[in-house]
């Protein structure tokens, strides 16, 4: 186990320094002038060619990589145009509002996704699947703003229950979860569904049955295990989309979280910025996709070794 | 507890929550010592200098509150006193005299005094610490205190606009102690001489401002002041409808129908300083032709934008300034005439046989509805026989795309609009139709037409060069009278600012620089 972890953890630098370089060549070929947005609209092409020459935008681009490269070292993002200095502290500062929307997302997710499958796979093709089933792909269809705002219109505007915007305490985390988390409950339970159909059909449930287990103990004791490597797989994989879907949730709700951050750095053109903010994101992904891994292990030790 | 047992205590526990739960609207309206602003933009940075307030305009608005300037504008953009009783430009506008009251004082009780104010000048002067907004400071030669009360500012050469750059945002003036103790934290901590004073910060989310006590000019209508960003609009007028927020900005105009049933709603708005239209690229040789640029002018209906894409939350300039710029005057409205505009073309030798053929740009996402109004006027166009491509560009990389030395341009029409930030008239036009140094280089300012008229160059400079209001405001009037009948431009509209606020909140100002302004405004 030790050594699988430390094989994951040690491939994770050279991927992130991949990662770097492709974000940086890509910040580099993206249109906007960096010097010219910092100057402002009313300078002039003398102000701006100042600006550029204090930034050291003016140096050859191996120069600038390799200044950007020593900058991340330090922790130092480069200067923000927003912030008007390096924007790692204003990120940073952001990361718990994102987290705790992601883990009560993931939460919810699991919490809900996975019995609705289960319960669909345990009633199959009578009413309790019908129903889940039905309710799966309203979910999968509904877009999270869209549905966000709907819950606002109800929830806020309407009935005056929770509060539309901010993060202002335990009742303002329902919205954007429930936004955020539909989706995945969705796909949690499709999926889980499926798997669980699937396993009930092979022999060893049939011999489970055979010695005289009930159908419930049969499920909970051996048919959901068996079917948890593949359910893990799609929680961990769209774990890391939340992270896109956090972007288009914080906006509308104004949540403090990191995702708002990066649209307003995209507003405003701060490519230092968003640059930081997209690296956070790649980190993160990286992490929870080892999480991922690390629970295959947990799920089946076999894995270890393969 | 068996299965049942559970889900009849959820169940109980469930009902009494919502039944007895408050409701948010009822806690929104307790407590109305405090005003509540949701913003489109994110307050971020708070230094006038190093950049000056990000971002823009949320910035400036909170900075209004916690800075009083030497000058400042009224909700009409007139400029008025603030911490200088008066301030007087010599006759040959070379240099000015301040006389500041003497009772004002930094919210870290240091005085307002004139050594305070040469400090701040000297800094929004310094190219290195003050690196935007350089056309309102380069003027400043040097900054004198003849006494404690006296602040005598010199200029390179004479320059009318100084009380203009006095009154805009960027010459808000700092606590001396707390740009001492250092200057890299004004924009997180700011210290100011404003009714306000900070309580609490995070940038990007939230600013509280209380009221500060001891300010010179009595006690601000409000205890509190909060900023929040909330950049979606739907959000925003949520906030606004539930009562979480008293004050929003930037309502969309298609909305504000549906705001207008709310009874506990109110609309403001105020025509904005910014006329949007197309630069015309004057190297081209079609375009030097002024019967062509007419007959452009002539084809496109405004009125018919005006209506249809801002829901007449926009009107058609009659000057190439806007209504509220300091030194606008009404030179002669635009007019639609389709088959004059045909008349015009044919006589400049085009028809269906050789139609005048145009590129046009527009940005996406940068002006209100920029796009729909590109295709309007581009459909207009074509309608009165000229042949137009439009290429939409990304907002990101519209300056690059217009902005480019005369080799590099690649459009014939490109959709472009000037803020004044300032509000000066003079600023505005020199900004945009005073002559570049070298046509074949990029503009100098925004004259990215490249017009060129030395009748305009000699009336602007006229205009700076005079400390008579009177007879500056006459050679702007000429000014602009000059460039109307040029035609550079295609003229289209000037936009409305449209903010919104619950019924009972007084004193909100929307002003046409698109701020809007809650320093004297309660809840």
């Amino acid at each position: 186990m030790l050594r699988f972890l430390a094989i994951r953890l040690a491939l994770i630098p050279p991927v992130a320094l991949g990662v770097i370089t492709i974000l940086f060549v890509i910040f580099k070929s993206v249109p906007g002038d960096q010097a010219a947005i910092i100057a402002g609209a009313t300078a002039t092409q003398a102000e701006i060619e100042q600006i550029r020459t204090q930034l050291g935008l003016d140096k050859p681009l191996v120069e600038q990589y390799a200044r950007h490269l020593a900058g991340l070292a330090t922790g130092d993002l480069g200067y923000s145009s927003t912030f008007r200095a390096n924007p790692l502290p204003r990120i940073l500062e952001r990361v718990p509002a994102t987290l705790l929307l992601m883990a009560s997302s993931i939460l919810v997710m699991v919490l809900i996704g996975l019995p609705a499958g289960v319960a669909a796979a345990a009633w199959q093709n009578r009413w309790p699947d019908l129903a889940i089933s039905s309710a799966v792909v309203a979910l999968l269809a509904a877009p999270n703003f869209w549905l966000g705002m709907m819950l606002i219109a109800l929830l806020s505007v309407h009935l005056g229950w929770l509060p539309s915007f901010g993060f202002t305490g335990a009742l303002s985390l329902i919205m954007p979860t429930m936004a955020l988390s539909a989706r995945l409950i969705a796909l949690v339970a499709r999926m889980t569904r499926g798997v669980v159909i699937e396993e009930m059909r092979k022999d060893y449930v049939r011999t489970a049955l055979a010695k005289g287990l009930d159908r419930r103990a049969a499920l909970s004791r051996h048919v959901l295990r068996n079917a948890m490597i593949p359910i893990v797989t799609v929680i961990g994989l769209q774990a890391g989309f939340l992270l896109g879907g956090s972007v288009v949730v914080e906006r509308l709700f104004a949540w403090p979280g990191v995702g708002d951050l990066l649209l307003t750095g995209v507003s405003v053109r701060d490519y230092n910025l968003v640059q930081g903010v997209t690296l956070l994101f790649v980190v993160g992904f990286l992490l929870i996709n080892l999480a991922v891994e690390i629970l295959y292990v947990v799920i089946n030790p076999r894995l270890c070794h393969g | 507890m068996n299965r049942r047992e559970v889900f009849t205590t959820i169940g109980t526990v469930a009902a009494a929550g919502v039944a007895l739960h408050p409701d948010i609207r009822a806690l929104a309206q307790a407590g109305k010592e405090t005003l509540t602003f949701g913003q489109s933009t994110a307050v971020l940075t708070l230094d006038p200098a190093q950049g000056s307030f990000t971002g823009y305009p949320a910035g400036y608005e909170a900075a209004l509150c916690i800075y009083d300037r030497l000058l400042d504008f009224d909700a009409n953009m007139k400029i008025v006193p603030q911490l200088a009783e008066s301030a007087a430009m010599a006759p040959d506008l070379m240099s000015a005299t301040v006389k500041l009251r003497g009772n004002a004082k930094f919210h870290d009780g240091t005085p307002v005094n004139a050594a305070a104010v040469k400090i701040n000048l000297e800094r929004l002067m310094d190219k290195a610490r003050n690196p935007t907004n350089r056309p309102l400071w380069d003027p400043l030669a040097s900054v004198e205190t003849p006494d404690e009360r006296t602040v005598v500012i010199k200029l390179k050469a004479p320059f009318s606009q100084l009380p203009n750059s006095l009154a805009h945002g960027s010459g808000s003036i700092v606590s001396p102690a707390a740009l001492q103790a250092g200057e890299g934290n004004i924009a997180k901590n700011p210290v100011g001489a404003g009714p306000y004073k900070v309580a609490s910060f995070s940038p990007g989310q939230e600013l509280v401002l209380e009221a500060f006590d001891g300010y010179w000019n009595g006690a601000p209508a409000s205890k509190r002041l909060v900023f929040k960003t909330i950049s979606e609009a739907a959000t925003r007028i949520s906030a606004l409808r539930t009562g979480a927020v008293d004050v929003i900005d930037n309502v969309p105009v298609a909305l504000v129908s549906q705001l207008k049933q709310d009874p506990a709603i109110e609309i403001l708005s105020s025509p904005g300083l910014r006329p949007i239209g197309f630069a015309l690229n004057l190297t081209r040789a079609p375009l030097k032709d002024a019967k062509v640029r007419q007959a452009l002018n002539l084809a496109v209906p405004v009125k018919t934008i005006a209506e249809r894409v801002f829901f007449n939350f926009a009107k058609a300039p009659d000057s190439p300034l806007a209504f509220n710029t300091v030194g606008y005057k009404s030179v002669s409205p635009l007019t639609y005439d389709p088959a004059k505009a045909r008349a015009l073309l044919a006589e400049a030798g085009y028809d269906a046989q050789k139609p005048l053929t145009l590129k046009l740009f527009t940005p996406q996402g940068l002006f209100p509805g920029d796009v729909s109004v590109a295709e309007i006027v581009a459909n207009a166009l074509q309608q009165a026989g000229v042949k137009v491509e439009i290429t939409k560009i990304e907002a990101a990389s519209y300056w690059d795309a217009v902005r480019q030395d005369a080799a590099n341009v690649k459009w014939d029409l490109a959709m472009f609009g000037f803020n004044p930030s300032n509000a000066s008239g003079l600023y505005h036009l020199a900004s945009l139709f005073k002559s570049n140094a070298d046509d074949a280089g990029k503009p100098d300012v925004w004259n990215m037409a490249r017009y060129r008229n030395p009748e305009v160059d000699a009336l602007l400079k006229e205009a700076d060069s005079t400390a008579d209001q009177a007879a500056q405001n006459a050679a702007l009037g000429k000014a602009q009278e000059l460039i109307w009948r040029d035609n550079p431009y295609i003229w289209l509209q000037i936009n409305e600012n449209v903010s919104a606020v619950r019924k009972g909140v007084a004193g909100v100002e929307v002003w046409p620089i698109v701020f809007t302004v809650v320093r004297r405004a309660r809840a």
